[in-house]
This record gives structure tokens, sequence and C-alpha cells, in this order.
């Protein structure tokens, strides 16, 4: 054995022979997952034959979205946009100011008693579980159909994932420029002010832009539960099989969302 | 005059600085030496009362400042300025910003809070930048600036300050040797013009030498040199560093003194 081999085998064993069981986990974890996913779809029936029964009707219902027509109306379905884009902006905003103090209230820097910080960010946890299709379900119900039923599902549904990235993004700050600022006599006012702001502002005004955005592309199921906007628009016409009419509405909205995605993605790589 | 007594600092178990007493007097160059942990950053954070001190008394000018609360403890943070080994600026705001801190201490809170400042505040800041070739800068961020530009926008919202006494934790540990040598003639103008006392923490014993009018080493927690940096004989690096690094050092004393 040359000597190298006899130090290195005295220094770090493992590191020159990885062990048989750290070499045989990768192989048998990817045999043990595509075993899972076959027993998955055998359950749930995912054959080949459902496939291309499926198949066929698919594609007589994109041949009958062909042309795509506007239904006589455009003006229509062009203000359905517009409401479904204010009712994502509505809803962001609403949420950021709700997620703003609990954010706060949940950075571990800002409340520094451990037990207090697990509970609201299981709190927190648990309420972001509700998808906002819930909330809209239930404000439907409550306040009857319209836009009002769907920003608030789309605020509330926000406030806890907003309040724990706020949360985090005050967590994350360097708190060096703060200590900077105590060094010079700063008020705490002041320190936040100058040290922390500049540095969580960005971040947060960021992340809410994503929620936006994401808001948007979601807006559209609310509508179909009768919260209004263009999902509204698109459920009348999935019911009266008008997909020529569905596909003229998905055109404009897919295009709509590409454009918030665009102008968003440049204005928060410019804030980052 | 900054006089210390018994200053102690435990965190939990280790005790960080242990019954340190000194006294600096103005225009003295004071470098700090010994190894990391040796308590020198604790001892500088407590001066400025960024950290408490558990026992013994901290006065200047005959003044106890270790029970200072709110404004007046501002108060004498402002007049003791730190310099961090990190700046410790706000990289997102622009350099001027960043040199009107040394003022906050002292203005009214709603014009700070909408980074109002006087025009005469802002005049003062650009001269305390040009002192340091910095003025050019005035109006990028500071996050931009190179370590050694950020050092400087640092000196300079010290000098703002109007400081009676310069702290400065580590100051060129992070920069290359020509923006240390920069940063150290800074801080040893200071020292001179305005005739106030500097306490420099450094790990450079060259540096120490070559700026320090007077060296002070700490061995856990406690001082086992204080004198003139012609008194670091290998004897005294052996106890502040251990016996290795006497050992080693020794050679370059020589090669130094010489």
């Amino acid at each position: 054995m040359s000597s190298a081999m006899e130090r290195a085998l005295d220094v770090a064993p493992k590191a020159v022979r990885p062990s048989l069981r750290a070499r045989a986990i990768p192989p048998l974890a990817v045999v043990a997952g595509l075993a899972a996913l076959f027993a998955m779809g055998a359950d749930l029936g995912l054959s080949p034959g459902a496939l291309a029964a499926g198949a066929g009707k698919l594609g007589r219902f994109l041949a009958t979205m062909l042309p795509p027509s506007d239904g006589g109306d455009p003006m229509r379905i062009v203000r359905a946009l517009g409401e479904t884009f204010a009712m994502a902006f509505a809803g962001t905003v609403l949420a950021a100011l709700a997620a703003l103090p609990l954010g706060v209230v949940g950075a571990k820097s800002v409340v520094a008693q451990p037990a207090l910080h697990f509970g609201f960010r299981r709190a927190l946890d648990i309420f972001r579980g509700v998808p906002a299709l819930v909330w809209a379900l239930i404000f439907v119900a409550a306040f009857g159909l319209g836009p009002f039923g769907g920003v608030l599902a789309l605020a509330i549904a926000d406030v806890p994932g907003l309040a724990k990235l706020y949360a985090e993004a005050i967590e994350n700050a360097d708190e060096k420029p703060i200590e900077g600022l105590r060094a010079a006599g700063a008020a705490p006012p002041v320190m936040l002010r100058y040290g922390l702001l500049p540095q969580v502002a960005p971040v947060m005004a960021s992340q809410t832009l994503f929620y936006l955005e994401s808001n948007f592309r979601h807006a559209a199921v609310l509508g179909i539960v009768g919260a209004g906007g263009i999902g509204f628009e698109l459920e009348e016409r999935i019911r009266v099989f008008a997909f020529n009419e569905v596909a003229f509405i998905v055109i404009l909205y897919v295009a709509c969302v590409a454009a918030l995605d665009l102008v968003s993605q440049r204005v928060r790589a410019r804030l980052a | 005059m900054l006089e210390l007594q018994g200053v102690t600092k435990r965190f939990g178990e280790t005790t960080a600085v242990d019954g340190v007493s000194l006294t600096c007097g103005r225009g003295e160059l004071v470098g700090i030496i010994g190894r990391s942990g040796a308590g020198k950053s604790t001892l500088l954070r407590m001066i400025n009362r960024l950290s408490e001190p558990d026992a013994g008394r901290i006065l200047w000018e005959g003044r106890d400042v270790t029970g200072l609360r709110n404004g007046e403890l501002r108060a004498w943070r402002r007049s003791c300025a730190m310099i961090f080994q990190q700046f410790n600026l706000c990289p997102r705001l622009d350099v001027i910003t960043n040199v009107l801190v040394g003022v906050v201490a002292e203005r009214p809170l709603a014009p700070t809070l909408f980074k109002i400042f006087p025009a005469a505040d802002r005049a003062k800041a650009i001269v305390e930048l040009d002192n340091l070739d910095m003025a050019h800068t005035a109006l990028q961020r500071a996050g931009t600036l190179s370590g050694g530009q950020q050092q400087r926008v640092a000196i300079a919202r010290a000098m703002l300050q109007d400081p009676d006494l310069l702290l400065a934790d580590e100051p060129v540990a992070s920069l290359d040797p020509v923006n240390a040598e920069v940063v150290m003639e800074a801080l040893q103008q200071v020292c001179r013009q305005r005739n106030v006392p500097v306490l420099v923490n450094l790990h450079s014993l060259d540096i120490a030498r070559t700026y320090c009018t007077r060296v002070i080493a700490m061995a856990k927690g406690a001082i086992v040199f204080d004198g003139p940096p012609q008194g670091l004989t290998p004897a005294v690096l052996e106890r502040v560093y251990g016996a290795r690094a006497g050992r080693t050092l020794e050679p370059v004393v020589v090669g130094e003194a010489a």
C-alpha cells in the first residue's frame, strides 16, 4: 500500500472508502420512488385507456374553440379583466396592510420570546393552509355574489403568507448598520428608519408584487365560485359550451397575466 | 481623560473582560493587541455602552458614564465615536446620509425620520468626506463602495459626531495593506489634530508599532502589558500570544528593532 493511502486511511478512512450503506442509499431511493409512483398511479386509475378515451373528447372541445370569438361584446370582457385586476390589487393591498404589523410582531428579532414566537408562527401556518378558494366560498355565501367577497378572500388568504415573509425579511436584516447607528447615539426610531427600513422595504415590496402577480392569476378561479371578474364570465360560457368565447377570454387573460408578470419581474429585479 | 476602574464583563461561564483598569489621556493613540477572544472588542464596546459591564466603572473627565440612560446615553455615544471592522454603514443609503448619521443624536426626531438635515450639516459632512478624498462619492450608495472607501466614510461619520474620544474595533482587519495605511493615518491625524484619545484594537503588531504611542496587550480578559511599543519584547509577546507565538515572532521583532 502506498504511503499516501496508508496516511489517508489513518486520518479519514470514511472519506477514502465510503461505506457500502452510503453508496447503496441513492439507487435504492430511486427504485422505491418509482415503485411508489406506479402504486399511486394504479390507485388513481391512471390507465392508458382512460387517457385515450378522454383525449378524444378533449380534441372535440379544442376544435369548438376555433376560431375564438369575442361573443359580440369585447368591451364586456375587457371590463371583467379590469375588475379581476382590481380585485387582485385591492386584495393584495389589504393583505399587505394587515400583514405588516403581524410580520413585525412575528419576527424573532423583534419579539424575543421563543414560546410566543413559536405559537404565533404556527397560528400563521394553520391559516396559511386554508386556500383562497375556501375563503371565497365562505365570503360569497356571507356577502353575496360579486367582487367584494373575492377581494376579502384574496386578502385573508394572503395575510399569513405575507406576514411570514415580512417577518423573515426583518429577521434576515443585517444588524451591523443598526449597531452603527446605535453607536452614533441614534434614538430607536432613527435606528429602524435608517438601519432596518432601507434593508427590508425593497424585499417586502418585491414579495408584495409577487403576491399581486399570483393573485391576478388566481382571481379567475374565485370568479367561478361567484366572486366576480373574469372567472364569472368564463364560468357562464363554459356552462353553455361556448368554447370559442372561452378561448377568446383565455387568450386575452393569458396575455394580461404575462404582461403583468413581465412588468412585475422587471420592477422586482430593480428592487433587489 | 478616560478612566476605567475594574471593568468586568461575563458571558455565562466565561469572563471576557476581567477587572480592567486603565487611564488614557488626550492625544494618546492606544493600540490594544491580543489573541482573538482576549476581550479587546468587549472592552471597547463597553466604553461606548454597546455592551454593559457587569462590574466596575467607566469615567470620562471624572464623570461616571456607566449609569447613563436614554438621552444622556445617546449623547455619550455620540461623543465617543466608534469605528467597526465591517464599517457598519447603511449600504442602501447614500454616502452623505451615512455621514449625517453622525449628527442624528442631537437633531429633532421628525425631520430626521424624513432624512431632512440643515444645509450647514450637509456642508460639514461634505468637508469631512473631502478630508478623506471621498467627497465625489457623496451621492453614491454606500454599499457600492470598496471596503477601504466604506471605512473612510465611517471615519467621516465619526468625525461628524465631533467626538471627545475615538474607538476603533479592528478598523483595518478587512482592508488591504494600502487602505489599512490610509485608515490608520486618518486615525493618527484625528488623534493629533483634535487632541482626543484614540483606542484601536489591532491584530497586526506591525501596525501597532508604526502608529501607536502606547500599546496595551490583553490576554484572557486582563491587561498583561501597558507601555510604549518598544516595550513589546519577545517575552511580553509570549505572554500575550502564548509560547508558540513568542517563538515564531522573535526573529521578526529583532529584525524590526534593528
